[in-house]
């Protein structure tokens, strides 16, 4: 009798074949894209996502042309600090247009088409046990966003991961050119859980880890104080791309998604445009 | 997923996909060689498995049969969605060639595309919705 691997073919519903066809459809997508950059941590809080916005500023003032990809499907937030919330998604004559930040960082984030009093949501033949199937469900999500929007030609396109060491080692294997970026703050219970992540991913792939909230910057008395009392350095054994204080005025920027563009120079701004120097340095 | 008529030792070929009812999909493959049927008859969570992984299931050449249409389609609350008790803005015609880009947005966020779009139309005072109007839709955007 004749075993599995006998047979050519599945009898006709190429699911296999979809699914291959799927994953073509989204090569093609990013050919243009020269690196593919995810932002992640395992831990949540740590401002991934702002850090996301600042780096893709900082990229996009040294020339680079840059788009950010908000995998945060169930807590969307670059679309409101990006100030893309009211754009619309407009159909290209192949692909669909990638809303713009006005310094031309092309954002894709669902919080574009789910209103903030609204959660996303699936449908399902299993009756509410997404336990199940929606981790799958969302990769396939993924999947179709990256094939159908317009990334054009990029040097960067950074993918603000949302929180969980495992979903960080699904998005390595789910796109397998990403390189890594951990976010970590100065607390122990976050080094804890960033440790965990860098554990689970190939340490080849991982470009490096930067400390967010590495103190608060003053303006008063244009000093950088501390937040977290935490002398221990980590030691993740991944290079470090830099220390980034908290900024009150950042956060106010990306809270009202205003542009951060004319921002004045600061020990902050500073310290961003060193992590994306060392970041660029670390993938070329 | 194979199946194999054991009595021939052949593969058997997908032949009709039921639409999905109550979670259920009836998926019926035959045997080329003897002509034998079989249905197989998924359970909630194998049609769900499979709708999660974007696919379609339908016999190769023939109309596909969806597994439940898009995977996508109706989990997002449509923004901007008319609000009950208001009077529905006036209708805007697409032409064909408007229509066709429109499908190049994917299905789940298609009805929010849509709605925006003919929001954007009304706004500047147009009525038919061209690719003109889709390529000044993106131009006002700064796409």
């Amino acid at each position: 009798m004749k075993s599995y691997h006998d047979i050519v073919g599945d009898g006709g519903s190429r699911v296999l074949e979809q699914v291959a066809e799927q994953r073509a459809r989204i090569t093609d997508g990013l050919a243009g894209v020269r690196h593919l950059v995810a932002i992640g941590s395992g831990k949540g809080g740590v401002g991934k996502s702002t850090l996301t916005l600042h780096l893709a500023g900082a990229l996009r003032a040294r020339g680079l042309r840059i788009a950010i990809l908000d995998a945060d499907f169930n807590g969307p937030s670059q679309a409101r600090m990006a100030g893309v919330q009211e754009a619309l998604f407009v159909p290209g004559r192949q692909k669909v247009s990638l809303p713009r930040t006005t310094n031309g960082i092309g954002v894709f984030s669902m919080g574009s088409v789910i209103p903030e009093s609204a959660a996303l949501e699936f449908e399902s033949a299993a009756g509410g046990e997404s336990q199940t199937w929606r981790a799958t469900r969302e990769f396939a999500l993924l999947g179709e966003i990256l094939a159908a929007f317009e990334w054009g030609t990029l040097d960067l396109l950074m993918i603000d991961l949302p929180p969980g060491a495992e979903r960080t080692v699904q998005y390595a294997e789910f796109l397998p050119r990403t390189s890594f970026v951990l976010v970590t703050i100065p607390s122990e219970v976050a080094r804890g859980v960033v440790a965990r992540s860098v554990t689970t991913l190939p340490k080849n792939r991982i470009v490096g880890y930067v400390e967010n909230m590495s103190g608060y910057y003053c303006r008063g008395c244009d000093e950088i104080r501390p937040l977290f009392d935490s002398p221990n350095a980590p030691s993740f054994g991944i290079p470090c791309l830099g220390t980034v204080p908290f900024d009150p005025e950042l956060a106010r920027r990306c809270d009202s998604g205003l542009p951060l563009t004319d921002l004045a120079d600061t020990p902050v701004t500073r310290a961003l445009d060193d992590v994306a120097r060392q970041l660029v340095e670390g993938l070329e | 997923m194979k199946f194999l008529c054991v009595p021939c030792d052949s593969p058997m070929k997908l032949q009709t996909v039921g639409p999905p009812e109550r979670g259920s999909l009836s998926v019926v493959y035959s045997c080329p060689e003897c002509g034998y049927e079989i249905a197989m008859l998924t359970n909630a969570y194998e049609t769900q498995v499979v709708q999660s992984l974007g696919v379609r299931i339908g016999p190769e050449g023939g109309e596909k049969a969806s597994t439940a249409g898009c995977p996508f389609s109706g989990m997002i609350p449509a923004k901007g969605a008319e609000t009950p008790g208001l009077t529905a803005p006036e209708p805007v015609r697409w032409t064909a060639a408007a229509e066709a880009r429109l499908a190049n947005v994917p299905e789940f966020v298609r009805p929010m595309a849509r709605t925006g779009i003919e929001k954007f139309a009304r706004e500047k005072g147009f009525f038919e919705i061209d690719e003109r109007v889709l390529d000044a839709a993106r131009d006002f955007f700064g796409m």
